[in-house]
């Protein structure tokens, strides 16, 4: 199959699975027991005559057919009109404007930094299997794992703030290009927590693939032709060992996503997952579709790029 | 990198002065008229007085408009926009003369016409505003001469008074009334304008130069949102808020006092197992005295909020606070329990099912625990079902439920409290789960008289009414907290949670 029919085939089941999350979520909020009605005024709700509750439901959009809704909110979608928030009443765009360079920052600092982790130590640890080395890079690997983010972050936040008086992301978040220093103390720390957690994943997979690859024919034949240590690590190791680490990474941005949403409450940035949190507190159902709808976007935009990439990287996935 | 090599970092970083820490941010001196962020889990959700219902939309809107009378820290009615006011025909009309020179932060003078529009767009359905039924009983709002306003009630009601205090009943121009930019432009007589609101992030308001009472000394006051308390305690410590209003007594203990002021107040709630009285075991009277006198109030208030708070009645503050808290078990009393599950013909005891919401009230879970054990001492059987909060609403809502665990708002006045539960014809008489007529006339009685003395033996009545028949167990009332910057001046935290931030108006930053 050309690389050109593999793109189209993989842009039709990405296509095809946001219909679906669209359709999960939306019956999912349904679901949930209250609305947000109940959401917005609480208990007080039942201090409200019928006329105002009529009143209120009105406003809120309370009480018509579910499929009514969901098709208004699918067509004003893609025709690039995400609704009004129920709560603050700005444009769900603007609100996601606003939120999601936050997130997309925050995650491409955590990949980045959780790639050069993971390679890192899983190049070092597989090119010295056995060896105090290898013990370090594993060490690595199980705290990254076994240390959840949401506790490494609390943990974080209470030495950095009470040793060192120090938590710039209490501040008033500063955009990239406004106070570019304030941004990246910002967003720094939080990144670090993502990506230990992600570098600990690729630090295994690498390690695995330059074990793999280095104890096959063609690299024990590259050693024996002489060829220099480095020029065998890079591109005889680490080159044959890439498939497996951008399927690793592929799959660790996806998650790396999800984690952004607790990671964010902790750091107080206001990117995606604190608009998710908040608007699922208050049934602010045309955020939550939304937002939802982007995180999965952004996963199977991932997948999509990591399926490109392997045609790229290894030729011999086109011939399938 | 590990954590231990990324706090090495930043000390680095510190050391070479490359990160600026804020750490002198606590005792940095601010410039007059400086800026003063609070940090709260909560956020702005609304600029409409009218409808509000989140207490912060209250604190915050709370600064920008006035009611015509307001709660002071003593929880006495006292002037506001209106400098006095007189009940006659038999308590079934109330006079008020508003104050003089008042301005709104559109520059215009504050008349009775403005008044007038403010509670008739209170009253009118499609505003929707949860305090309506405050001043429910008005037939008539109108103006008499520029600086009079005269409310009409249906009934001998001197309650009205006190509903009149809520920001739900906040006076705004007419002008603005009839244009229609309430729910997007605040225009208020208040200490601070409206500047700004980023959902779910920040609002902000600078002082009011117009303002009646004088130019508040601080210009700028932020409220920032913060999504848990232990970062907000982190953002105080590091300097960069000054005020942290936070709930759990366990984070303000992290916080050291020799840099911040720490001040809690009983806040204007109570603690509560509402009972539906109407079915199963809970119908009989003695069923619900058994559990009244085998619930240890202390060990529910130690193990929920660590012993801060108070044990209390019905009426948890104010000049008619019950006392003693229970009319048949002030205290825990196994033998009576046992007495009176035997009067019931339960003599094996009986078992039932709470309902509680740590969404709601996250030390709900802890205070159900507590029950459960003290309750399995005479034999009675409490199963907890905890609930997401919209669930525990919509069930609270329509009285699915066998037993609630509550916290709800209280108010000086009994009236106000408790006549939406128990009086003719209450809004929230299914989640109650309990009437009497003996209740609906107390509450009318309470309500109608004028005099003091004669209000204080109306309300005992009522509260030993309520607890005599333990129509629901009242439980405790808890601290709300700020902890304050030692470089504001003059900040103290209001036990009326819907005015907490009322001093700011005097503070000032050092």
């Amino acid at each position: 199959m050309t690389l050109f029919l593999s793109i189209v085939r993989r842009a039709f089941s990405v296509l095809l699975t946001l219909w679906g999350v669209s359709v999960i979520v939306f019956v999912v909020l349904r679901l949930l027991p209250g609305n947000a009605v109940t959401a917005a005024v609480g208990v007080s709700e039942g201090l409200l005559t019928k006329a105002q509750l009529a009143a209120l439901n009105h406003y809120y959009g309370v009480g018509q057919p579910a499929i009514q809704q969901y098709f208004s909110w699918l067509h004003a979608t893609l025709t690039g009109n995400l609704g009004i928030s129920l709560v603050s009443r700005e444009a769900v765009s603007a609100l996601i404007g606003a939120s999601l360079p936050v997130t997309l920052e925050l995650a491409i600092v955590s990949m980045i930094l959780g790639v050069l982790i993971g390679v890192g130590f899983g190049m070092w640890s597989g090119l010295h299997p056995g060896r105090w080395q290898d013990d370090v890079g594993q060490t690595v690997s199980v705290m990254g794992l076994a240390i959840p983010s949401f506790i490494l972050g609390t943990v974080l936040v209470v030495i950095l703030s009470t040793k060192f008086h120090y938590f710039p992301s209490s501040k008033t978040f500063a955009g990239l290009f406004t106070n570019p220093w304030l941004n990246i103390q910002q967003i720094i720390f939080p990144a670090l927590v993502l990506s230990l957690g992600v570098g600990a994943a690729i630090l295994r997979t690498t390690r695995a693939a330059v074990l793999e690859v280095s104890g096959l024919n063609f690299a024990r034949t590259a050693l024996g032709k002489g060829v220099s240590r480095s020029a065998f690590i890079w591109r005889h190791l680490f080159l044959n060992a890439l498939t497996a680490v951008v399927t690793m990474s592929g799959i660790q941005l996806g998650y790396l996503l999800g984690g952004t949403v607790i990671i964010e409450q902790i750091f107080i940035l206001p990117g995606m997952g604190r608009l998710l949190i908040t608007s699922i507190n208050n049934r602010d159902f045309p955020v939550v579709q939304s937002v939802t709808l982007i995180f999965a976007a952004g996963f199977v935009l991932v997948n999509l790029l990591v399926d490109v990439a392997y045609n790229v990287i290894d030729p011999r996935t086109r011939k399938r | 990198m590990t954590s231990a090599a990324v706090v090495a970092s930043v000390v680095a970083l510190i050391a070479t002065g490359v990160i600026d820490t804020g750490a002198s941010g606590a005792t940095r001196p601010h410039a007059a008229g400086g800026t003063l962020i609070i940090g709260t889990t909560n956020s702005v959700q609304k600029i409409d007085p009218d409808v509000v219902t989140n207490f912060l939309d209250f604190e915050a809107l709370g600064l920008i408009y006035q009611t015509l009378v307001q709660e002071n820290a003593k929880l006495q009615i006292v002037a506001d926009l209106a400098t006095s006011w007189a009940f006659s025909n038999g308590n079934k009309t109330l006079t008020l003369q508003l104050r003089q020179g008042v301005k709104f932060d559109d520059g215009s003078t504050m008349t009775s016409a403005d008044v007038v529009a403010s509670l008739q767009r209170a009253q009118a359905s499609a505003t929707a505003d949860p305090s309506a039924s405050f001043i429910g009983s008005v037939t008539n709002i109108a103006a008499s001469g520029p600086n009079t306003v005269v409310l009409t009630m249906s009934h001998p009601d001197v309650s009205v008074l006190e509903g009149l205090a809520t920001v739900n009943l906040a006076i705004m121009p007419a002008a603005a009334i009839t244009a229609g930019t309430i729910a997007t432009t605040p225009d208020g007589t208040g200490p601070y304008e409206y500047s700004s609101l980023v959902a779910n992030t920040s609002f902000t308001m600078t002082a009011n130069p117009n303002y009646w009472g004088g130019k508040p000394s601080i210009g700028t006051v932020e409220l920032e949102t913060i999504p848990t308390e232990q970062s907000i305690a982190a953002a105080l410590q590091a300097g960069t808020i000054q005020i942290g209003l936070l709930s759990q007594p366990t984070v303000v203990k992290t916080i050291p006092s020799s840099s911040f002021n720490k001040q809690s107040v009983l806040d204007l709630s109570y603690r509560a197992l509402m009972l539906q009285d109407k079915k199963g075991p809970l119908k009989n009277v003695n069923a619900r005295r058994a559990i009244a006198c085998a619930t240890n109030r202390q060990q529910i208030l130690q193990d929920a909020v660590f012993g801060d708070g108070k044990i209390v009645g019905p009426v948890p503050l104010g000049p008619y606070a019950t006392s003693p808290v229970s009319a048949i078990c002030p205290t825990t009393n196994d033998a009576k329990a046992k007495a009176y599950l035997k009067a019931a013909g339960m003599s094996k005891g009986f078992s039932f099912t709470a309902i509680t919401s740590t969404d709601l009230d996250s030390t709900s879970a802890a205070q159900a625990v507590a029950m459960q054990s003290e309750l399995a001492k005479v034999g009675i059987k409490m199963n907890i079902q905890n609930l997401a909060s919209n669930a525990y609403i919509q069930d609270w809502l329509n009285g699915k439920f066998q037993a609630a665990f509550a916290e709800n708002g209280a108010d000086p006045d009994p009236y106000v409290m408790y006549g939406r539960y128990f009086g003719a014809g209450a809004d929230l008489a299914v989640p109650a789960g309990y009437s009497s007529k003996s209740l609906e006339q107390e509450l009318l009685a309470g309500d109608e008289n004028s005099t003091a003395a004669g209000q204080a033996k109306d309300w005992k009545t009522l509260n030993n009414d309520l607890t005599g028949n333990a129509v629901w167990i009242w439980l405790f009332d808890s601290n709300d907290y700020a902890v304050v910057a030692k470089s504001v001046k003059g900040f103290t935290l209001s036990p009326v949670n819907t005015t907490q931030l009322s001093s700011l108006a005097n503070a000032s930053l050092s």
